[in-house]
């Protein structure tokens, strides 16, 4: 049976590689991890910009370097422009003893607030190590958006996967191939297994690559192998029920967008509901997939939380997946 | 081959008997012709007899095979062209046939013998989704011999093709049967059953009115018919008359002995008369 359901899954891989948007959906997450990988850096950059006028004393300029990242102008028509642009950069001028401070005036309070105490530091001569209190870091060396961003990839890829094998069983539907398929010695079962392999290996490797890409590599690989195998069955479940309720390709496509919602509802929820309320979420087996990867890619995962995690994915998605496995087999008969 | 005794089917959405206690057997190396109107229950025979509807009521057995137990080891033995064309049309001809030889246990054909051998050569390595109508159901027909099958069903196999494709399938059902495939042929083309089938069974309404050779049938129900067009008063007449009547044979003789006799043609009841004679029904 194992080389039969291969079989099928050569033949769907075949097939997809033909099709725009199976091809589309095999390739875009790990184009998205590229992006994420190219850009997060520049999103997690907290630093505040400063411009600065050449004439200004060197002292000055070094000091406010070490806080700051700062640009230097010849003039001060060309600081004013600068100022102007339309990102967050605030100017500081000398005027007569003291300075001045630019401003666009749409920036972040924190923006003014930091160039302000920032000079004022040093127009007081303080400096850091005159600080009095301690730095304690909990070593916490993974920027926060990059990992949120990978993590609802992975969400993003897991539905997408799905969505390749919604496409493949659409595809078995319009060409009427399953009744062709069914006079074969395959039994159904190896028949849906097989169905099962392009969709669940897509999602296995576009999670490994989207996760090597943007340049976790540190993380505990058991532990994304294991929850990516979650995340697997999750596609399953996305996949074939969308596949057997819908007649063509849009209906499948317009099917999973839906299913966007509970996944953005639960990465929302994670994020956004304070500790008291998580539990509304704890049905959704999207919540705790992404809370298990939003561990494992903090590095802060333990394995009992990991497994715990994989259990209860494990278990929703296997009950949605047996209470549905009737109409599964029907819709492939 | 196949042996169906008190066979019933319904459906769950309709409290009428899709087919109501049917019984044939159909012998090894036999050409046996299902003929029926639509919706008279041929195709839920066909699907129950390949499997692909479950058994409910009766005793069914397919090429060795109880149909109460699935067994799917029996569609090595069993091939199946289905009156729509189901081929994977991103495939390209070759493709689709290779895909399917892989899921058999026993050895098959090569694809580009039976592509060739139903008129579609030079076509191996176009896609399927680019074929016509009949050429989507010509690569049908083929598909459903790649393993060598020992009981094969045919579901309107002729359908949707021109005379000479046509002709080329018939010609391979004839080549299968001399090397003792057994066939069961589903159809509403009461020609091709009679040229092809060893015995037919008239379905109407999931019941079997009848079960006997296309020659029996045509001795048993056939009226011997003549038609003549003859020259009466410079106005050309034409009368059918039977060769089994007294009334009709003397009139014949008038006919001849006293008019000019422009055509005069024998006619043999057609197989789809007799199943009007005998169901009441039209096949359409």
């Amino acid at each position: 049976m194992i080389k039969k359901m291969f079989i099928i899954f050569g033949r769907d891989f075949l097939s997809s590689r033909r099709d725009a948007m199976a091809v589309y959906i095999m390739v875009v997450p790990l184009i998205m991890a590229v992006l994420v990988a190219a850009f997060a850096p520049g999103l997690n950059d907290t630093t505040v910009n400063i411009a600065m006028l050449e004439s200004d004393s060197a002292e000055h300029i070094e000091y406010i370097e070490q806080y700051a990242k700062v640009e230097v102008f010849k003039n001060i028509e060309e600081l004013e422009r600068r100022v102007n642009k339309r990102d967050e950069i605030a100017g500081i001028i000398p005027l007569g003893d003291g300075h001045e401070i630019l401003l666009q005036g749409n920036e972040a309070d924190i923006i003014e607030m930091y160039a302000v105490l920032l000079n004022s530091f040093y127009e007081l001569g303080l400096t850091k190590e005159e600080t009095t209190a301690t730095m304690i870091s909990f070593g916490r060396t993974i920027p926060p958006l990059k990992a949120k961003l990978t993590n609802m990839l992975i969400s993003v890829t897991v539905m997408l996967s799905g969505m390749l094998i919604a496409i493949s069983i659409v595809e078995e539907k319009n060409d009427d191939t399953i009744n062709a398929v069914n006079v074969t010695p395959i039994s159904q079962i190896g028949f849906i297994l097989g169905k099962s392999l392009l969709g669940s290996s897509v999602a296995m490797i576009s999670i490994i690559g989207a996760i090597f890409i943007t340049g976790f590599y540190n993380v505990n690989w058991i532990m994304i192998v294991i929850i990516g195998f979650c995340s697997m069955i999750l596609s399953l479940v996305i996949g074939f029920l969308q596949g057997i309720n819908s007649d063509d390709f849009m209906e499948a496509a317009a099917g999973v967008k839906m299913l966007m919602l509970p996944i953005a509802g639960s990465i929302a929820g994670y994020e956004l509901l304070s500790d008291k309320w998580q539990w509304t979420m704890y049905w959704s087996p999207f919540y705790w997939a992404y809370k298990a990867n939003d561990l494992i890619l903090a590095k802060i995962a333990d394995w009992p939380t990991i497994l715990l995690c994989t259990g209860l994915v494990i278990i929703s998605s296997t009950v949605v997946f047996i209470l549905f496995i009737p109409k599964i087999r029907k819709g492939l008969s | 081959m196949i042996s169906v005794k008190n066979l019933s089917h319904i459906y769950s959405n309709n409290d009428k008997l899709a087919i109501n206690d049917i019984s044939f057997e159909i012998t090894k190396g036999e050409t046996f012709g299902f003929l029926g109107p639509s919706g008279a229950g041929k195709s839920t025979t066909q699907g129950i007899l390949t499997g692909l509807l479950k058994l409910q009521k009766g005793n069914v057995h397919v090429a060795g095979y109880n149909m109460n137990k699935v067994d799917n080891k029996r569609f090595n033995k069993i091939g199946v062209s289905f009156e729509q064309s189901n081929v994977y049309s991103k495939l390209t001809a070759k493709e689709n046939l290779e895909f399917y030889r892989k899921l058999f246990d026993v050895p098959t054909r090569e694809p580009e013998e039976l592509i060739k051998l139903v008129g579609l050569e030079g076509k191996e390595n176009d896609r399927a989704g680019s074929f016509s109508k009949g050429m989507k159901h010509r690569l049908t027909f083929a598909r459903s011999m790649i393993n060598n099958p020992e009981l094969w069903f045919l579901d309107e196999p002729t359908t949707g093709l021109d005379p000479t494709i046509a002709a080329t399938i018939k010609e391979i059902i004839n080549g299968q049967k001399a090397k003792g495939v057994t066939t069961f042929l589903t159809t509403h083309n009461m020609y091709i059953a009679d040229e092809l089938c060893d015995r037919v069974a008239f379905i109407i309404d999931g019941q079997i009115k009848l079960i006997d050779t296309p020659k029996n049938l045509k001795l048993l129900y056939g009226k011997k018919l003549v038609d003549i067009e003859f020259i009466d008063n410079n106005e050309v007449k034409k009368e059918t008359l039977k060769l089994i009547d007294d009334n009709d044979k003397k009139r014949m003789y008038e006919i001849i002995n006293k008019y000019k006799i422009q055509t005069m043609h024998s006619k043999e009841a057609t197989l789809e008369e007799i199943f009007i004679q005998v169901t009441g029904r039209g096949l359409i």
